[in-house]
């Protein structure tokens, strides 16, 4: 198993209840499989995943890129920086 | 040799912004121009869904957000390549109406060599890819503003 650490952000981080987590997962596992395996963990992130952007180790990811080990992963909406 | 070189710079602060101090910092001896777009909060927005603003919380996601931004600084520099110096802050925390959250200023030796318009793309960029959210607080409650823009891979 790899140990990768997890960061959320905004709604997400309201929703799961915590800033960080760290979670076990498969060699060659995806980002599709950590969103339903963070679900589970954290139900109230149901919905909300399909709409959230990732980054592994501060680049933009998709659901079909491989996570590798000891990687940091975030997950966030879309970007509203800037003024308002 | 003071201010030879072709200075970038990011940062993520709870400070206030100092519009006076950036600029100094991205004048060359050959600068004759720098074109400076910051963003405050707004405490009254009339357009779209008029409502008020008390104030409003940023986050960000500091060491991607300050990766991004030097993204940002590389696309500019490639697409305007006379741009001399360019500084981006964001300025995160609770902050309220009439603050400035943000500033970009891009420098060059004159202003018709595209510093306009490279300061226009870098708050639009920044608005795009550097992970930082903002919770707008007001008489109608609080909620969290999300963006629209869903970065490309390799972005």
């Amino acid at each position: 198993m790899n140990k990768v650490s997890i960061l959320f952000f905004a709604t997400l981080r309201d929703q799961a209840g915590v800033k960080t987590s760290m979670m076990e997962i498969r060699p060659g596992e995806t980002i599709a499989e950590l969103k339903d395996d963070l679900v589970k963990e954290f139900p109230k992130l149901a919905g909300l995943m399909e709409h959230s952007l990732v980054s592994i180790n501060h680049e933009y990811h998709f659901d079909e890129s491989v996570i590798p080990e000891n990687a940091e992963v975030a997950f966030f909406p879309p970007v509203s920086g800037g003024n308002s | 040799m003071v201010n030879s070189e072709a200075p970038n710079i990011y940062s993520i602060t709870e400070d206030e912004i100092d519009i006076n101090g950036l600029v100094d910092k991205i004048t060359l001896t050959s600068t004759g121009a720098a074109a400076i777009f910051s963003g405050m909060v707004r405490g009254i927005t009339e357009r779209d869904d008029p409502h008020q603003t008390t104030y409003l919380e940023y986050d960000s996601y500091i060491p991607m957000a300050e990766a991004m931004m030097k993204q940002v600084a590389g696309e500019i520099r490639e697409r305007w390549p006379s741009i001399q110096g360019i500084a981006i802050v964001q300025r995160i925390g609770r902050l309220y109406p009439r603050t400035p959250t943000v500033l970009i200023a891009c420098s060059a030796a004159h202003r018709d060599t595209g510093v306009f318009e490279a300061a226009r793309y870098g708050i639009d960029r920044l608005k795009e890819i550097v992970p930082v959210w903002k919770k707008e607080v007001g008489p109608q409650g609080e909620e969290w503003v999300e963006g629209e823009y869903i970065p490309r891979s390799g972005e």
